[in-house]
């Protein structure tokens, strides 16, 4: 029970309060570049979803299982940075054999999300948080995966009724993006507290 | 054999620049770590002579676990405060637990029977500026000063200047006073009892 | 000859105002958008999360440079990111040990300088296809642009959060801070009114400027 608690406090405090998009400013190069439509967005949160829970349990591990016993805390960044790179190479070869539809709909996205810095930063929360079960490290990697479908998908929907509102020429594109998204960020805001 | 001429002549200059970048990571760690390590333990020890006036120095007592109800485990290292003629002067420990926005890490410092808390700071945290982060603010740290080291109340109003269990929370950031109340309330309990049972501290009070 | 070292210094002139203003990271590319929002609450960091850029990209710059004839085509972006990240290993671990207060505001936004576009895109764009001293210039260039675009930032940001710059208070006692500006509410909506700002100029500047 207690630990189901926990577990779902940190689940929703990633997904919302921590968002990683709104709050952290994690992962904006994409949010700017591929959120012009909501399937596309959603496609792209969800191949983000997949590496990043990959990508956070498997730094967990790295973490506990070979650097922290063996003292090369030192070269921790580059452990993660191979990690999540190989991580990614892995999920494209085995999509492309196995699911061929899918990764036809996401398979372009997937190179992207190397330098995704959603990626790394959950990876360097994760530590940063000083998590120290495997459960939660897991639970939070997914909840930071759906907290950025979620951010790209609503910002995705704005942009494409953003199409049809007349803006001015200085503020087209990525300037109108980034105030909506300040406006998001502010609406996020209200879940902070939520937590005690 | 011709496969691992190829994966050689492939990947040489990636082994090789590998083991280049690893003896600078090395060389950087060497050289920076015992100053990263002093830089640490320097700001742990300004903070506790801030709270604890008559102190001289600090060493490490015990390193204990406490149950919290709300958070999981959490993991507590216990200084000794010692001042010039060598006796105990007081003790300071450090907790956390989650504030407004993120985790909240403070020092508690308690007199020698730990009787009661001479103070706390804010080792880190991230509450919104202006508001939550006035939780670091003399007026609110200073109500800390001096109370019964036993649980603490926060309440809405009230005389802040009255030095009681009785903590009045700041004004348009009652969440993260409740934060501050509730870690000194889930640690300070079970770090005196377990401070009993390990007799580093007398039984009698 | 002479003639050649001609082009050669017009080229070299060409990328130092490039990085500054015309492929202004920030500004014109939209590279690197994680740490110009995150660090630029305030000057100070700003400006060291800017230096940092400029170190790791100068040295990244000059290993990508030097060992451009022996990367092989599908290990080239391993090998970048392997360079990046010991570099900016060594920047992070400078930073705990000559200024701690400094590393702990940056927190995990210096090891994000990994995964920042701007160094993989210049490795990839200019190191690895140009000579030492091309490199060398673009990469000053190239970090004096994201620190410039990062400082402008961060002091409009400061100001009205704090009403002070650099830590100096600057404002009148009447003014009231605008603590919204310290979130990332300001943070998005000065960035974004800053590219509203640069659209104008160069819409209204004719194309030689725009090129």
């Amino acid at each position: 029970m207690d630990t189901l608690t926990t577990l779902l406090l940190a689940f929703i405090s990633i997904v919302l309060i921590n968002n990683l998009v709104f709050t952290k400013f994690l992962g904006i190069c994409p949010y700017l570049g591929v959120s012009g439509r909501i399937d596309m967005a959603f496609g792209m949160g969800l191949a983000v979803t997949f590496v990043v829970t990959l990508a956070g349990t498997l730094t967990f591990l790295l973490d506990h299982l070979i650097l922290i016993p063996m003292n090369l805390e030192v070269t921790r960044y580059v452990c993660y940075i191979l990690v999540i790179a190989g991580a990614v190479q892995l999920v494209e070869m085995y999509l492309r054999k196995f699911f061929p539809t899918l990764y036809d709909s996401f398979g372009i996205f997937l190179p992207l999300i190397t330098t995704n810095c959603a990626i790394l930063g959950l990876c360097l929360f994760i530590n940063l948080w000083q998590i120290d079960n495997l459960l939660e490290a897991v639970v939070l990697s997914f909840g930071a995966g759906i907290g950025f479908t979620i951010a790209i998908c609503i910002m995705a929907g704005i942009r494409e009724n953003l199409d049809l509102a007349d803006v001015p020429d200085a503020l087209k594109g990525a300037p109108i993006t980034l105030i909506t998204a300040g406006l998001l960020s502010m609406a996020f805001m209200g879940f902070t507290g939520m937590i005690k | 054999m011709s496969k691992i001429k190829l994966f050689i002549r492939q990947s040489w200059l990636l082994i090789v620049s590998s083991f280049f970048f690893g003896l600078l990571l090395a060389i950087a760690d060497a050289a920076w770590t015992p100053r990263i390590r002093h830089n640490k333990s320097e700001k742990l020890n300004t903070l506790m002579s801030a709270l604890l006036a008559d102190a001289e120095g600090f060493q490490l007592a015990a390193h204990l676990r406490i149950d919290s109800p709300y958070a999981k485990t959490i993991e507590t290292d216990i200084y000794k405060a010692i001042a010039d003629a060598g006796q105990t002067v007081g003790w300071a420990f450090n907790a956390s637990g989650f504030g407004f926005a993120d985790k909240i890490e403070i020092v508690v410092a308690v007199d020698k029977d730990f009787t009661k808390i001479t103070g706390f700071d804010v080792l880190s945290s991230n509450e919104t500026p202006g508001f939550g982060d006035r939780i670091k603010s003399p007026y609110y740290r200073n109500q800390f000063a001096g109370v019964p080291a036993d649980l603490l109340r926060l309440k809405r109003t009230g005389d802040p200047q009255t030095i009681d269990s009785d903590i009045i929370a700041i004004t348009g950031a009652t969440i993260s006073s409740q934060a501050v109340v509730s870690i000194i309330n889930s640690t300070l309990p079970s770090v005196k009892t377990q401070m009993r049972q390990k007799e580093l501290i007398d039984n009698e009070n | 000859m002479k003639t050649n070292a001609q082009t050669s210094v017009s080229i070299c002139k060409q990328t130092l105002l490039a990085g500054l203003w015309r492929e202004n990271p920030v500004f014109r590319l939209l590279l690197g958008m994680c740490p110009t929002l995150a660090v630029t609450a305030a000057v100070k960091p700003a400006l060291t999360m800017g230096l940092c850029v400029i170190f790791v990209l100068l040295c990244s710059n000059i290993v990508v440079s030097l060992m451009r004839h022996l990367l092989k085509p599908h290990l080239r972006i391993l090998m970048f990111t392997l360079t990046i990240a010991t570099f900016v290993t060594i920047a992070d671990l400078f930073l705990q040990a000559y200024f701690p207060t400094m590393s702990e505001t940056l927190g995990p936004y210096v090891p994000l300088i990994i995964v920042n576009c701007i160094i993989i895109c210049r490795a990839e764009a200019c190191a690895s296809k140009n000579g030492l001293a091309v490199s060398i210039i673009d990469a000053l260039s190239m970090g004096a642009g994201f620190t410039l675009a990062l400082c402008i930032l961060a002091s409009i940001r400061e100001i009205l959060s704090t009403g002070a710059l650099w830590e100096i208070k600057i404002m009148p006692d009447i003014f009231t801070p605008w603590t919204a500006m310290r979130m990332p509410v300001g943070a998005f909506i000065t960035l974004g009114l800053l590219l509203a700002l640069v659209n104008a100029i160069t819409v209204r500047k004719p194309k030689s400027a725009a090129q």
